[in-house]
């Protein structure tokens, strides 16, 4: 228990040093919830609806980025460099090492939550009741899941370079094709109906509903678990695959 | 004596390569041990089985008595491996913290800060920052961090100046005096010479020779006398008739080099015709040679079978 929390602060010190976490999770997300909700604000017919939706989008757009490149590129990285393999001739258990970094990943995700639910109260004085900030946080963390997992399956990749790509392509393409830069309603009716089965739309509809007075879909929920097993069963796969050499 | 470490009959293949091939030792409690070997020798195969980082197809191999990947083993072995990696993000001391909250009886944190041989600013320095060397140091007190029983160096001295690698294997002997069994390898002759107590010779996955580093040098090297003889075919004779193949002789004008296992016995035979010779000298033959030897021959028979 006492490794476990080492494990996890040193995981979380780690990252908060890493400006890369900054620039990615804090400060690209504010400065877009600023150009979209200040700048480009024009037409929207419910702003106050408008602003406080985007915020959860930004929210979610963070986290899971964390989740899905700074999750599976650590993995990857640690292993090609042989940190890893160091780990595994200590007796901490590889238990330990994944559950320290994913304890150290929900903190630092809280914390993006709450420094941009904090961004979004003081540009937009976006207003929500107590429980709903809370559920809302809440939500966009523990919802993030299964991004997390599936950055353990990039983290199963051979080399830091195809980690890097491939993660960039697939955080990308969920973010925009999950509505979480623009409102799905403006895409394409494909694109729409794609995105409907993607984690990363379902992900932020439940913190939307959260903010409409509502609470997630039974329905989203399902695909996002759905999501986090086949990452789970798959990266635990790929793992035995390569071990077994 | 005890035995802490125990390798029977261990193979490691990967797919069509063999690169551990039949190997068996022991190791006793408080020995430094080199495992010297050309690269691609299975130094570093047969030591990641020690460490537990790979099974071994056949065979097995016990520290203190259990299997390597046992939590209680590891509690009480530390490992300095070949690519000394640094976590990033981190600062030297944090990352000794770190490492001395994984193990049930930490070292002390101040003797283990003295290991690392760092300033006060470089311990507050990001260790990813640090220099190749100042690495390797950080990697050894990383590797004492749990106060081992066996300490296992997978090349531990590339990329250290003299003064770090003198440094190193003072402390090492320290160590090995407290009781501490030491395991290295290296494809640094000298430093197995110098350093070990045994050396165990691999080749081509194979332990060709076990044994202190004299007993290695005697028993693959030749010594060999050379002086100059006014009559080398006389020599040569006198070579032939009294030890037939067990001596080897090269002249090169008046110059003679006879390799012999008994040398003292050439000397007395060569006093003994008095032939007209001077300038004797003997030569001892040095690991690096018996090395050379060793590989140089692999080399050709391999040359062979790709001739046939």
């Amino acid at each position: 228990m006492k490794t476990l929390w080492m494990q996890s602060k040193a995981e979380s010190t780690r990252m908060l040093r890493n400006p890369y976490f900054i620039f990615w999770s804090l400060t690209m997300p504010i400065m877009f919830y600023f150009i979209f909700t200040r700048l480009l604000n024009g037409d929207m017919p419910n702003p106050g609806q408008w602003q406080a939706h985007y915020l959860m989008s930004m929210a979610a757009f963070s986290v899971m980025g964390a989740s899905v490149m700074t999750f599976g590129l650590r993995l990857v990285q640690e292993r090609t460099q042989g940190w890893s393999t160091m780990l595994r001739t200590t007796p901490m258990a590889s238990v330990v090492y994944v559950a320290g970094k994913m304890t150290a990943q929900l903190l630092l995700n809280l914390l993006s939550v709450i420094v941009i639910f904090a961004a979004g109260w003081l540009i937009n004085g976006v207003q929500l009741s107590a429980w709903q900030w809370i559920s809302a946080g809440l939500w966009i963390v523990a919802a993030s899941l299964p991004f997390l997992a599936l950055g353990a399956l990039i983290g199963c990749m051979k080399k830091v370079d195809t980690a890097n790509g491939v993660s960039y392509v697939i955080y990308m393409g969920l973010a925009v094709a999950g509505g979480l830069w623009m409102p799905i309603d403006v895409m394409p009716s494909v694109v729409q109906k794609i995105a409907k089965w993607l984690p990363s739309f379902n992900y932020a509809d439940g913190a939307w509903s959260i903010t409409d007075g509502g609470t997630p879909s039974m329905i989203g929920l399902l695909i996002l678990l759905g999501y986090l097993v086949a990452f789970m069963v798959l990266s635990g796969y790929v793992r035995r695959k390569q071990e077994a050499v | 004596m005890t035995t802490v470490i125990e390798v029977q009959n261990a193979v490691k293949t990967f797919r069509a390569h063999t690169a551990v091939d039949n190997v068996s030792f022991t190791i006793e409690q408080g020995s430094i041990t080199a495992l010297l070997g050309p690269n691609g020798a299975g130094k570093t195969t047969t030591m990641s089985m020690l460490l537990g980082l790979l099974e071994p197809t056949a065979g097995s191999v016990k520290l203190l008595g259990g299997a390597p990947t046992n939590r209680r083993t590891r509690d009480r072995i530390g490992a300095m491996l070949q690519e000394v990696a640094v976590m990033d993000g981190l600062r030297a001391v944090e990352l000794i913290d770190l490492f001395r909250s994984y193990y049930s009886r930490p070292a002390d944190r101040d003797y283990l800060i003295r290991l690392t041989g760092l300033g006060p600013d470089m311990l507050k320095r990001n260790a990813q920052k640090l220099s190749g060397g100042q690495k390797r140091s950080l990697g050894f007190a990383l590797a004492m961090a749990g106060d081992p029983d066996i300490l296992f160096f997978d090349e531990p001295t590339v990329g250290l100046d003299t003064t770090a690698r003198r440094l190193f294997w003072n402390e090492v002997r320290q160590l090995a005096k407290q009781g501490k069994t030491v395991l290295f390898s290296t494809h640094y002759l000298e430093e197995a010479d110098r350093e070990a107590d045994r050396i165990l010779l691999f080749d081509q996955g194979r332990i060709v020779a076990d044994g202190t580093p004299d007993e290695i040098k005697r028993t693959l090297v030749k010594r060999s006398i050379t002086f100059r003889a006014e009559q080398p075919q006389a020599v040569s004779a006198l070579m032939i008739r009294k030890f037939g193949e067990t001596a080897e002789l090269a002249a090169d004008g008046e110059q003679v080099t006879i390799a012999a296992e008994d040398t003292d016995a050439v000397m007395r035979a060569l006093i003994e015709s008095g032939l007209a010779v001077r300038d004797i000298r003997i030569d001892e033959g040095r690991l690096d040679a018996a090395f050379e030897q060793l590989t140089h021959a692999q080399t050709e028979t391999n040359e062979t079978r790709e001739a046939i």
